[in-house]
């Protein structure tokens, strides 16, 4: 990277809290935010998410009919871009100007909970049973708010960030997976490098717990590794298994989540010159695209191998098979191939053969550390929004740690990323 | 070293003509592609007009894209037609697409009130929804997601180096081509596919913008409803629409010996910062886009030659985006022509931007600027030159482009004409 990028602020809103530091404790302590859904019991092959508690977006916005024009995701969003500029001590036109500061966000599928869309489609009903338009523009629209199409449109949320917090400059917003939100935190990167931006916030928001997104999510084939599980658990502990361990078959499959995460962005230089404190200078960052015929393990390797700049030169990929971590790591340090980082945090989310993938393309590399952390199996997978929470604990890890952090964003769908952390 | 970066391929899907002759030859001749609205039964909505693409052959687009056999999106099936255009025309190897970024701008997501209506009335209805939904995966879906365009057009071309999908509502279009232009410029890459595609003329589309009282009611003169920078303009009128440009830097473009129509010189993008529901009436956000597209172009103000403004046909978006280009041109804003391709094609939402772009592009390959239809009456606070009288021949070298997004995102290329 030709410009010096760090990390300066770090706002999260997660099932396991909305400090990042607190939540990277919780992780580590192998909580887990899982708990049953609480509805459509028996139909869905995953019975739990992982929902923000004790949350009221009225502690963020000042105004309380914006809050009713905001989805919950919304909502989230605008509460964690509120704590990442708090956090970074950052004072919007006075730090920098509004116009001076990009945001680049993504967000996830539409998030209208059922029970908002079910009055509509209800009404809508014509006597033959099926759909009918004059029914549907006679009643069916008298049944829904007219501020409706504010929360089906996808930008929403990350326009509401920009009201809420002045920010005027250049932006962009991808959906719907969590590729896309590390999209967003690259063309924050881009802005910056380009000098389209002084500063940018980056993140995404995302809620997967109620039942519209689980249909979408059964549609989506996400929820077959719960199918493909010998015994389903249910409950809190639904999130914790399978840690680590790819010979495990207690595994479940991914926990659906919901949550916001924000990061902010700037030149170190001028974070040095306003005394911020930093988390950690962006080493390096790769974004690849899976082909339709690439395996998932090459493509992840593929990202990894692109992203340059490592402790160690990278050599050529080698093809190996799967043994434990353990014995890997004994070997690749025997040969000396491995690229030692201070820690991972690891893209898993509880589909164990996704988290078999990524422990292959990390040890084809030879990449290697002594703390591996896997945010998803605790907090719940945030999809548009994970990528900001992986990159912020990363952060987080960064500082405390003192070396280099890996933060894998392999998630759904064909664009998978990865950064890596330093602490200047 | 800045690159720099060409369009050497268009495809169009839209309510004024599919592919690159028609939707020029109609749009210079001042055809509106509004009409009633006939892809479902709007009798019963306040507004039943829109801007359909018509004779549009989805058999056709199936037999290029076997794959997306099932999808019942319409957007999906514009945007792979418009796409597939824009490929075939700039003559793209299978190599030079597997090194090439794809850039796809969409809004709103589509929901398929017609497969779930059947359960809704179920006892339960959300178990009854979720069994139809397991039982058939493909044909109870609600809803599609929105990146489902970029995956066929990655799957189908082979596009491997980055799939983006843009949501930036009305601004994507622009957003896309300006991102992709950015990648180039920079030597990111050589060659990249961007556009947009939108179509919200389905039950819940038009029934829910129809709620914000932004469109015009005017449905019983379809032609004449969308009537931007008019005194009289009511409001937008929803239409749906694809465009796809091919963006390859001039080096590649030349080695290959690949028609260029234009250049893409400048982007730029801004937030209004100001409510969801309206723009920032003074125009400071759309000015500050502009401003951003003329730096990034290292253009003065007085060097642009013409406007392809965002001119939706509300009250309030044609006053404030005339404020922000009189702000961002200065006095030379009154001296060159404004044209509003909305006036004939309506609202694409999220394709507007791209197809105006493409719109851009014709206008400097063909020196002639489209008219802005249904002008008559002045209004005293949109008072620039319109282009009402008609088509106008255009020596200039240079074209600005405003696409402003609800939410209060904005975004402005500059496209400039190739020199011989």
């Amino acid at each position: 990277m030709r410009e010096s990028i760090v990390i300066t602020g770090v706002g999260v809103v997660t099932p396991l809290g909305k400090d990042p530091r607190e939540v990277l404790r919780r992780v580590e302590a192998g909580e887990s935010a899982a708990a049953p859904s609480g509805f459509g019991a028996g139909m869905f092959a995953c019975p739990v998410c992982a929902r923000v508690k004790d949350f009221d977006a009225r502690e963020y916005v000042a105004e309380a009919k914006m809050v009713r024009l905001m989805n919950r995701d919304a909502q989230l969003a605008v509460a964690a871009a509120r704590l990442a500029l708090r956090d970074a001590g950052l004072q919007v036109g006075q730090d920098y100007a509004s116009e001076d500061i990009g945001l680049f966000g993504a967000t996830g599928l539409v998030g209208l909970p059922l029970g908002e869309v079910l009055p509509l489609i209800k009404a809508s009903v014509g006597a033959d049973g099926g759909f009918d338009p004059r029914s549907f523009g006679e009643a069916g629209l008298r049944a829904v708010s007219p501020i409706l199409s504010f929360k089906i449109l996808s930008n929403m949320p990350v326009c509401f960030v920009s009201i809420c917090e002045n920010i005027q400059g250049p932006n962009a917003i991808y959906t719907p997976w969590e590729g896309q939100g590390a999209q967003a935190i690259e063309a924050g990167l881009h802005a910056l490098e380009g000098g389209d931006a002084r500063c940018a916030l980056v993140g995404g928001c995302d809620v997967k717990t109620h039942e519209l997104a689980f249909i979408g999510l059964e549609q989506q084939g996400i929820f077959e590794s719960w199918r493909a599980s010998p015994s389903p658990p249910s409950g809190e502990r639904a999130g914790v298994r399978g840690h680590s361990d790819h010979s495990c078959e207690r595994r479940a499959g991914v926990v659906p989540g919901e949550g916001a995460g924000f990061l902010v962005l700037e030149k170190e230089a001028d974070a040095a010159a306003r005394g911020a404190r930093i988390y950690a200078r962006v080493a390096g960052f790769n974004l690849g695209t899976r082909r339709k015929e690439q395996g998932r393990a090459g493509a992840f390797a593929e990202v990894l191998k692109g992203m340059g700049d490592w402790p160690i030169p990278l050599r050529d990929l080698r093809a190996s098979a799967v043994q434990s971590q353990a014995d890997e790591t004994a070997e690749a340090r025997r040969s000396q191939r491995t690229r030692l980082v201070a820690a991972i945090v690891a893209a898993s989310n509880g589909d164990p053969v996704a988290e078999r993938d990524e422990e292959r393309a990390l040890f084809s590399l030879g990449i290697a550390a002594d703390t591996v952390i896997h945010p998803k199996k605790h907090a719940g997978d945030l999809f548009a929004a994970a990528a900001a929470l992986q990159v912020g604990l990363a952060a987080v890890l960064a500082e405390r740690c003192g070396g280099r952090v890996l933060a894998n964003c392999f998630g759904h769908g064909s664009e998978q990323a990865a950064f890596l952390l330093e602490k200047p | 070293m800045k690159q720099r970066v060409v369009i050497t391929g268009l495809g169009l899907c839209t309510p004024v003509g599919g592919g690159a002759e028609e939707f020029w030859r109609n749009l210079l001749a001042g055809r509106s592609g509004v009409g009633p609205v006939t892809l479902f039964d709007a009798s019963s909505l306040p507004v039943r007009i829109g801007g359909e693409v018509k004779g549009f052959s989805l058999a056709r687009v199936a037999e290029k894209f076997p794959e997306a056999d099932g999808e019942q999106d319409r957007k999906i099936w514009l945007g792979l037609e418009a796409a597939s255009q824009a490929v075939e025309e700039a003559g793209l190897s299978r190599e030079m697409l597997a090194g090439a970024p794809l850039f796809v701008g969409v809004s709103l997501e589509t929901f398929f009130l017609e497969n779930v209506a059947p359960v809704a009335q179920a006892d339960d209805a959300v178990r009854a929804l979720v069994q139809q939904v397991l039982a058939r995966p493909h044909a109870g879906r609600l809803q599609t997601p929105l990146d489902r365009t970029s995956q066929l057009l990655g799957d189908h071309y082979g596009f491997a180096r980055g799939r983006y999908t843009n949501c930036s509502a009305c601004a994507a279009g622009a957003q896309v081509i300006g991102e992709a232009f950015r990648r180039l410029r920079g030597g990111a890459a050589e060659v990249a596919l961007a556009g947009a595609t939108d179509s919200v003329l389905n039950p819940l589309g038009l029934g829910g913008f129809s709620l914000l009282h932004i469109l015009s009611t005017e449905n019983e003169e379809p032609t004449r409803a969308c009537r931007p920078f008019d005194a009289t303009r009511q409001g937008t009128v929803l239409s749906e629409g694809a465009a796809f440009v091919v963006l390859e830097t001039l080096d590649h473009a030349q080695r290959r010996g690949a028609r260029a129509y234009a250049e893409v010189v400048g982007y730029g993008s801004s937030l209004d910062a100001f409510r969801v529901t309206d723009p920032e009436p003074n125009g400071r956000g759309a000015a500050l886009s502009m401003t951003r597209a003329l730096a990034d172009a290292g253009l003065r103000p007085e060097e642009i030659d013409s406007v392809n403004a965002h001119g939706t046909g509300t009250p309030k978006n044609d006053v404030a985006e005339t404020l922000a280009i009189k702000q961002a041109l200065g006095a030379r804003a009154g001296e060159i022509p404004v044209t509003a391709n909305k006036s004939m094609t309506g609202h694409m939402i999220a394709a507007s931007g791209a197809v105006e772009a493409v719109a851009s592009a014709l206008t400097l390959a063909t020196g002639k600027i489209p008219p802005t239809i249904n002008w008559g009456q002045p209004d005293p606070q949109c008072d620039l030159d319109y282009v009402a009288e008609g088509c106008r021949d255009f020596a200039g070298r240079t074209v600005l482009s405003n696409s402003f997004g609800f939410g209060g995102q904005n975004a402005t290329l500059i496209f400039r004409r190739i020199e011989p």
